[in-house]
């Protein structure tokens, strides 16, 4: 279950993360050219006291969705990591649905084919629709979690002081 | 039907029975939804006369054509019933995930009616509505109503509108409260639940509404989300104001422009006013915001204090009307207490304004010696006592003591009283006045003595707004004059225009931060959005004549009630006693003034201009015949 370092991936920061459920059209309107959000690849959890979050594919090493297909119909992209659907083979059976430990792959009911994240081609909708800044970032984890950092700074400077 | 569910669901408390009926399309292109929507049912079925506390009122929940649209601002639903408060039409709005649920659920919209033997919840589901025993959760706060009807109801996606304490005490201005603390505020709509014993109701939806157009309508609708929903920003002016301060922003605004209300109306600035501005909100007690479904505008302020009270994040933070009302209003300058007050008018569920107006009125009382220390049971009602807000907030929710008087509302409140207390009740029709200065922005003014729920500001805004910017399309031009204190033909023009506008924002529903007036939303955008979604093709015209027509039908519901012209009133503070100081220091609008005013809103409108009633002529006009033969029957027309 370990994600590459080098690779890009969508993160969203329940600090930030409002669950306004954009992220979750701008996916469907682009992929599905639809407004059913049930169609998105992006999936909004909001856990009441607890907060908001946005999921999508974070790129496992040796995914366990492409191990369990028994069609073989996903594999994973060498070059970007994102997960790759062979449309021709899937048989929208689920169990990779079962397998990703995310709930980051869907299943697109009319169509019986599973969908999950492709990166949008390196310029994800969701990301550049999300209203919210810091709640959803698009980076490799050293880009994610300097972000983090970021926040974790601002506050300790906040809590001493210091603020400028 | 596309862009609609199609249905309304009808829930009969009193045999526990539910049937669907079909939305007409014509009804729907005539109402659009929300408001209007509910209006035409409940001016079809209710009764003149009747006890809005009975059996015989009904209350519906009514979305409109843009809820469940991803654009900023659908996230609405409009609450309504004949009001306890007022005893005319009824209506109250909030946002959140409810409306969307509901459309979802397969509803347009709910109505109730009957009445429980026992407290129940209604819990909508794949097509089935349950009426369920409610007994365990009756007294209950409502965030914990939530939690244990999510638990009971074992889907954490189901979204609960439920009524507090106050609504079971049948307190005149109980609120509805929905999901992650959005409210349905005014006009008492949380007592007429309680009358009903419904505790709540918890919908979830699973279906896919169908689009006329929808390739058209997310293309319309991606562009509304664009550049961090630019278009839905406030102008040019501060387009980030709400995200950083949410509407208290404008606290400051009124305060160093001299309208601010203060002391019951007897002031306009506040000294405190630092205590409460959103800068010093932002910088000490706020901890997180919050959004509704598809809106980048995060106005919804979370607060937490723990000194001198603690005051609990689970509900949501004042927004301007609150600290207003229960700040300034009350001489309260002490912010903690404010957070305390507004944190139990959520935990009780009622109105902020109403709850912040009556406290005010009881200090009044109490300086002239009308309320006495032995009629609070010691509680000094001092003015800005931050000590005596908490407690008679919570003494009004429970109707505890003098409680109970003041949960009447300040109207009843006074006559009880007497001795004159009359002259410092702030209100219209029995509403508790909004915090905006009438007599520093005229055209605001005369909006809410014509209002049909009684005193409100969203039924115009205010005048400040339009003095720069013009809207042409729907007649905001240089036919008409905004500047703050005119008072001429041209101002009542430009209220009518609005007042219009307004209740169709109502009608569609859509959220009045999203839709600043002369901003960058404007109507084509919607009919736009409108025709993709249902394929019609209606124009800015007819859905201008919507919200007229929503305006009459509510006027003649209102008139069915025994309203006239004499109720088309300010409170007399407003009308004799001039601002103290400012730059408007010396302004009244004074009795005759507003007479003028309103001798030409008569004629705007196309209503009598003794009574107040509208003419055979503009019913007709509007495709209101069923009123018009309504007034016949009873002899007005």
């Amino acid at each position: 279950m370990v994600v590459q370092t080098e690779r890009k991936f969508i993160l969203s920061n329940p600090q930030k993360c409002l669950g306004c459920f954009i992220c979750e059209f701008a996916c469907s309107a682009a992929k599905e050219k639809s407004t059913d959000r049930i169609l998105s690849r992006i999936r909004v959890v909001n856990l009441e006291p607890t907060g908001s979050m946005a999921i999508a594919c974070i790129l496992c090493e040796d995914p366990r969705c492409v191990r369990s297909c028994p069609q073989n119909a996903l594999r994973q992209s060498d070059e970007t990591g994102a997960i790759i659907v062979d449309e021709t083979r899937c048989n929208g059976c689920g169990w990779c649905i079962g397998a990703c430990r995310f709930g980051a792959i869907g299943l697109n009911p009319k169509k019986k084919k599973v969908v999950v994240c492709d990166l949008c081609e390196g310029e994800p909708e969701c990301v550049k629709y999300c209203p919210f800044e810091g709640a959803l970032t698009f980076g490799t984890i050293d880009d994610v979690t300097h972000e983090y950092r970021k926040e974790a700074f601002k506050k300790l400077l906040k809590e001493l002081g210091g603020e400028k | 039907m596309f862009g609609y569910a199609g249905k309304i669901l009808r829930v009969n408390l009193t045999d526990e029975k539910a049937s669907e009926e079909p939305l007409n399309e014509s009804t729907a292109r005539k109402f659009i939804g929300g408001r209007g929507l509910g209006v035409k049912i409940l001016f079809d079925e209710l009764k003149r006369g009747i006890d809005p506390l009975g059996p015989d009122n009904k209350l519906v929940i009514a979305t409109g054509v843009l809820t469940g649209i991803p654009i900023p601002g659908n996230a609405r639903h409009i609450v309504m019933a004949k009001s306890p408060l007022t005893g005319i039409w009824g209506e109250s709005s909030a946002g959140g995930f409810f409306g969307q649920e509901l459309k979802s659920a397969g509803y347009d919209a709910i109505i109730i009616e009957g009445r429980a033997a026992k407290p129940v919840y209604l819990w909508l589901h794949d097509g089935e509505t349950e009426v369920r025993d409610a007994s365990d959760l009756w007294g209950k706060l409502t965030r914990d109503v939530q939690r244990n009807i999510i638990k009971e109801v074992k889907d954490d996606r189901a979204v609960v509108a439920c009524i507090g304490p106050a609504g079971e005490n049948l307190v005149k201005f109980a609120s509805v409260f929905f999901d992650f603390n959005h409210v349905a505020g005014r006009t008492g709509m949380g007592a007429v639940m309680g009358s009903k014993k419904l505790k709540a109701i918890v919908v979830r939806g699973k279906q896919k509404l169908k689009y006329s157009n929808e390739q058209k309508l997310i293309d319309l609708s991606l562009k509304e989300l664009a550049n961090k929903g630019e278009n839905a920003r406030r102008g040019p002016y501060w387009p980030d104001a709400l995200d950083k301060y949410g509407s208290n922003a404008d606290f400051i605004y009124w305060q160093l422009s001299g309208r601010l209300p203060t002391q019951n109306f007897r002031m306009c600035t506040f000294f405190g006013h630092k205590n409460l501005m959103a800068e010093t909100v932002s910088a000490t007690i706020l901890i997180r915001t919050n959004t509704c479904p598809y809106c980048p505008i995060p106005c919804n302020r979370i607060v937490q204090v723990h000194e001198p009270y603690e005051v609990d994040p689970d509900y949501c933070g004042p927004e301007y009307e609150t600290t207003a009302a229960l700040g300034s209003f009350c001489m309260n300058d002490n912010l903690a207490a404010l957070a305390k007050a507004n944190e139990l008018c959520n935990k009780y569920a009622m109105d902020t304004i109403s709850t912040g107006v009556t406290i005010a009125f009881a200090m009044e009382c109490y300086e002239k010696g009308l309320i006495t220390m032995k009629d609070t049971e010691g509680l000094d009602l001092s003015w800005g006592n931050p000590e005596a807000i908490v407690q008679l907030t919570e003494k009004i929710a429970r109707r505890q003591g003098i409680g109970d008087l003041l949960a009447e509302g300040v109207r009843i409140a006074a006559k009880k009283i007497g001795r004159g207390a009359e002259e410092f009740a702030m209100h219209i029709k029995g509403q508790e006045m909004p915090m905006h200065e009438g007599r520093g922005k005229k055209g605001h003014g005369l909006s809410f003595a014509i209002s049909n729920r009684g005193a409100c500001h969203l039924q115009m805004e205010s005048d400040d707004l339009f003095e720069e910017t013009k809207y042409p399309e729907i007649g905001i031009d240089e036919t008409v004059k905004a500047d703050r204190l005119y008072t001429g033909p041209e101002k009542v023009k430009l209220v009518k225009i609005v007042n219009d506008l307004f209740i169709l924002y109502d009608c569609l529903p859509i959220c009045r931060w999203t839709v600043y007036p002369c901003g960058g939303r404007r109507l084509e955008a919607f009919a736009g959005i409108i025709n993709a979604a249902t394929g019609w093709d209606v124009t800015i015209g007819e859905l201008m004549t919507v919200g007229e027509r929503v305006c009459n039908l509510e006027r003649v519901f209102n008139i069915r009630e025994g309203i006239t012209r004499k109720d088309d009133l300010l409170p007399k503070r407003l009308m004799e006693e001039p601002l103290p100081d400012g730059p408007y220091k010396g302004e009244v609008l004074s009795k005759d003034v507003l007479d003028k005013m309103l001798d030409y809103w008569y004629e705007l409108r196309g209503w009598d201009n003794k009574t107040g009633i509208p003419t055979r002529e503009k019913l007709e006009e509007l495709g209101l015949e069923h009123a018009m033969r309504q007034l016949e029957q009873q002899g007005l027309l």
